[in-house]
């Protein structure tokens, strides 16, 4: 049996393990004593390899470059010289036609790994000269990026996850740590262990809620006036550390003008929770010698994401809690690489290593290095931007790697209008997803297992991994089809392998310039900022409470709440706010073919909902459900639990059948432009014909996997020269 | 002493780590592949209530009410553990009923002879189902060794005595804040 080191692709914990290959497959996982992991894995990482091997449970891997010539044509299979001759023809008509901008790539925070989102930005700024370049942090911790970047000039987690543990005291918001990122769970269970306090902020009963100090099950859509009262109490009852506030920060006096208002009485209206526990609660925060704040979807996914965060930020100043070992803010990264893909600059507003599309001398430096006499200088698109650019008809091509916006998306219909409008959309991906059925290219890559790579992990540490087995079918990695597309364009781009690229961008990033291969060898993390070659990176950020911002110090902000965008009416009386599930990840085209990963969790997924809620709509556990909003209708399944609050209904999003982004809202946040994933008005439907329901779940069901399957199957039987 | 897998409810976080590991340490080597919605008979369950998830499994009791109620003597005391002989099992479920922890199940399994060169199917096969603590495997119990936040422990007598006197040394030093 062969064994060979990878990081695990499901979350951005970064455990490290081996793949074990027996026959050139893959046959098991076995966890390795990674720097953040010590020799954890959890479900996924564990169980979650066997998509690799192309097990055809949900999907297909794609095998061939496919293409169809018009949208009512079936897809063929064609040779690569086709495809990449093909796209650059297209994408230089529709460039040369409507201008750069009409063009829109993505990166991959997935299992594709850093190298290859530095050669899509690249392509995207050097090729096709347009920063319209994004990933799908866009619908996660985009509003973590853009809040920590002004109140304390960078946006990852400023402690390492090991630190974890030996915090005193750990505020937990809107964050399931033990569905997201369970091994990341058992550090705040060793935490508790050593007599941490722990201080859990979420409407649900959720794992981390039953360990807990002290739970605050606030009412969902009140984040902000429940983190504006944190900061009353903290100034109000003198808990805060003066010295450090009048040192290290600034905005101290319009800050307190704002939150003086958010007495806890006050705010206990809004949060409905007892005054007590909101002081409570910061009186042990403050009291703690080190805490460390950590936060998920539950504060992101709202139209006032980027308000919230600044605001944690602040309770992290005003307490002294940032600049030293086992303290800090904690923005827990969901997918694998998200932090990877900001770092590599797939975003509309950076270069990678953090650096300014709008700063000349920067685009002086790029330019240089690439060789192009420009870069484009206007800020790029946003990915949830582009339903409605499509449809205005600014946006004409679209150029998606490794994502499934047709899955993972507010308001699907709207999605599928905007793709539906464009003139050209090419899908690189290693299955068949319900993205690329709107495709016209569909471009097949190698997948985690068959390359090699970096990735960042959420506490900002680079981690090598590498390739366990062979490729089959004609597949080639991103990056290289990228460059293939570069060269084609008139734009000659050529790496031999991964570790050429790396040196290039380092070169490029004075922040990553230290972290060489040679240093992430085995299981060597190096966490940037790492600007020397003799340095070993850095585990916490600010050292020396010098923040990352004009002057050096902290910026205290606080705003007013405000209430959530979509109105619950007589007709849609339910809050739906949609989550996550351990067992699988993103828009499932890999856990879904994952054998043990699909038999514990499958179509339709789950509603959760209280009992009371459920039992005044006449529902019983397990029963087949409509779910309706202003939007869509989908049908779920009840799971009747005390731990769900009354009045709020749960999906995770990841079904096809009960695909609950069929319903949300398209209301971003008017800064990081994340959706409101948090919070739609909805109406749940007790049926009475449950056979009938069980029946149409297994023909839709079927019917959507046959559609994905047969247009790669018919594509590759048409052309049998290039199966 | 009979060992026995104990679960800590207050570092359980309800993932099914361990039910997959257990139902792939019983597969026959078909590995992760092979598993499927009916083949998926884990011998360990999490449960989840409003306040509580934990992972629930055999005792192996030293006297135990399944041992006790099974008419054929299917159900016997083995290498310091409870263990089923699968060919005397009649699938009668008293063991089912007896159990007062629900943790022994009755299932059905494709039985088959197997001659020199050829493969009978003879039907279905009655199997008292619970855990046998991954007995024949090397690397001890697949559950304990999967369990993100390690809230499975295997007890044998002497993680048994430990336990014990750690729980004796705190009782003493309480005893002696209540007479300070
Ligand atoms: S693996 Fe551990 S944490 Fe997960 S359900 Fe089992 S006992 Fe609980
Ligand atoms: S099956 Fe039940 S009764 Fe029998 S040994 Fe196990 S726990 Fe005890
Ligand atoms: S010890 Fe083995 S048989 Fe028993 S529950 Fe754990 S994995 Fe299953």
């Amino acid at each position: 049996m062969e064994k060979h080191m990878a990081v695990c692709p499901y979350c951005g914990t970064g455990c490290k393990l081996n793949l074990l290959v027996e026959g050139g497959k893959v046959v098991g996982a076995e966890p390795l004593n990674g720097v953040t992991n010590e020799g954890e894995l959890c479900l996924k990482g564990y169980f979650g390899y066997d998509f690799i091997n192309d097990t055809k449970i949900l999907t297909p891997r794609l095998r061939n470059p496919m293409l169809r010539r018009s949208r009512d044509a079936a897809f063929e299979a064609v040779s690569w010289d086709e495809a990449i001759q093909y796209a650059a023809k297209k994408l230089s008509e529709i460039k040369a036609k409507y201008g750069p901008d009409s063009i829109m790539t993505t990166g991959s925070s997935r299992g594709t790994g850093n190298e290859t989102n530095y050669v899509m930005q690249k392509f995207t700024r050097a090729v096709l000269g347009t920063n319209n370049v994004d990933n799908c942090a866009r619908v996660c911790h985009g509003p973590s990026v853009a809040g920590l970047q002004v109140t304390l000039g960078n946006g990852a987690m400023s402690n390492s996850i090991p630190e974890i543990e030996h915090t005193k005291c750990v505020l937990v918001f809107g964050y399931n740590v033990a569905d997201s990122h369970p091994v990341i769970a058992k550090r705040i269970i060793k935490a508790k262990e050593r007599g941490a306090k722990i201080i859990v902020c979420d409407p649900r009963k959720i794992e981390t809620a039953r360990l807990a100090d002290l739970w605050l099950p606030l009412n969902n859509g009140s984040n902000m006036a429940l983190v504006n009262a944190f900061a009353n109490v903290l100034i109000n009852e003198g808990l805060y550390d003066k010295e450090y506030v009048a040192n290290h920060t600034e905005g101290f006096d319009e800050y307190r003008k704002i939150v003086d208002k958010y007495t806890p009485e006050y705010a206990e209206a809004i949060t409905g929770l007892p005054a007590e526990d909101i002081r409570e609660a910061m009186r042990i925060y403050a009291a703690a010698p080190s805490a460390t704040i950590l936060w998920g979807m539950g504060v992101t996914q709202w139209g006032q994401g980027v308000d919230v965060v600044k605001g944690l930020s602040g309770l992290a100043l005003l307490t002294g809690n940032l600049g030293r070992p086992n303290v800090g803010v904690g923005p827990v990264r969901g997918q694998n690489n998200v932090q990877g893909s900001c770092d590599m600059g797939v975003l509309p507003t950076e270069f990678p290593g953090y650096q300014k599309v709008t700063d000349p001398e920067i685009r002086e430096k790029f330019a240089k290095a690439w060789g192009v006499p420009s870069l484009p200088d206007q800020i790029g698109y946003r990915l949830t931007d582009v339903p409605h650019l499509a449809e205005t008809g600014k946006l004409k091509a679209m150029y998606v790697m490794g994502e499934d916006p047709a899955q993972t998306e507010p308001d699907l219909t709207q999605v599928r209008k905007g793709f539906e409008a464009m003139e050209f959309v090419i899908v690189q991906d290693i299955f068949m997803t319900k993205t690329a059925m709107f495709a016209d290219l569909i471009l097949p890559a190698t997948s985690w297992g068959e390359h090699e790579g970096v990735f960042s992990a959420a506490d900002r540490s680079f981690q090598r991994f590498t390739k366990a087995v062979d490729a089959k079918g004609d597949v080639k990695h991103d990056w290289e089809i990228i460059s293939l597309l570069a060269t084609a364009m008139g734009y000659p781009m050529h790496y031999d392998n991964t570790r050429e690229i790396w040196d290039e961008l380092r070169e490029l990033c004075p922040i990553f310039y230290g972290v060489t291969y040679e240093k992430m060898e085995g299981l060597g993390a190096v966490p940037w900022p790492c600007r020397d070659l003799d340095s070993a990176g850095s585990k916490y950020l600010y050292e020396g409470n010098v923040f990352q911002r004009p002057g050096g110090k902290g910026l205290l902000f606080a705003t007013e709440w405000r209430p959530p965008r979509d109105q619950l009416t007589e007709e849609f009386p339910l809050i739906l706010c949609t989550v996550r599930e351990v067992g699988h990840y993103s828009c499932r085209s890999m856990t879904g073919n994952c054998a043990a990963l699909q038999t514990l969790a499958d179509e339709p997924g789950y509603v959760t909902i209280n009992p009371k809620d459920a039992k005044a709509l006449g529902i019983r556990d397990q029963e087949l459900v409509w779910v309706s909003s202003r939007r869509g209708k989908v049908i779920s399944r009840a799971s009747v639990t005390d731990r769900t609050n009354k009045g709020a209904v749960y999906m995770t999003y990841q079904w096809w059948i009960g695909a609950c982004n069929e319903l949300t809202i398209h209301a971003v946040d008017p800064i990081a432009k994340t959706p409101e994933y948090k919070y739609a008005a909805v109406r749940v439907e007790a049926i009475a014909d449950q056979v009938w329901a069980e029946n149409y779940v297994q023909q839709e069901y079927a019917k959507l996997k046959g559609g994905l399957s047969n247009a790669v199957t018919g594509a590759t039987n048409k052309a049998p020269a290039y199966a | 002493m009979n060992r026995f897998v104990t679960a800590n409810p207050s570092k359980c976080i309800g993932c099914r780590t361990c039910e997959v590991a257990c139902a792939l340490a019983h597969s026959d080597g078909a590995g992760v592949e092979g598993l499927g919605p009916e083949s998926f008979k884990p011998r360990i369950r999490m449960v989840k209530t409003a306040d509580v998830s934990t992972a629930v499994m055999c005792h192996h009791c030293e006297d135990a009410p399944c041992v006790n109620s099974c008419p054929n003597n299917a159900i016997v005391y083995r290498q310091h553990s409870v263990q089923v002989e699968q060919e005397r099992c009649l699938g009668c479920k008293n063991c089912v009923l007896a159990c007062p922890f629900g943790v022994m199940d009755v299932v059905t399994v494709p039985a088959v002879r197997q001659f020199a060169v050829m493969t009978l199917s003879l039907g279905v096969k009655a199997q008292a189902h619970k855990c046998d603590l991954c007995i024949g495997r090397d690397a001890g119990p697949a559950c304990v060794s999967v369990c993100p936040t390690n809230a499975l422990t295997l007890m044998d007598r002497d993680a048994m005595d430990e336990t014990l006197r750690r729980r004796r040394e705190r009782a003493a030093l309480e005893a002696a804040e209540v007479a300070a």
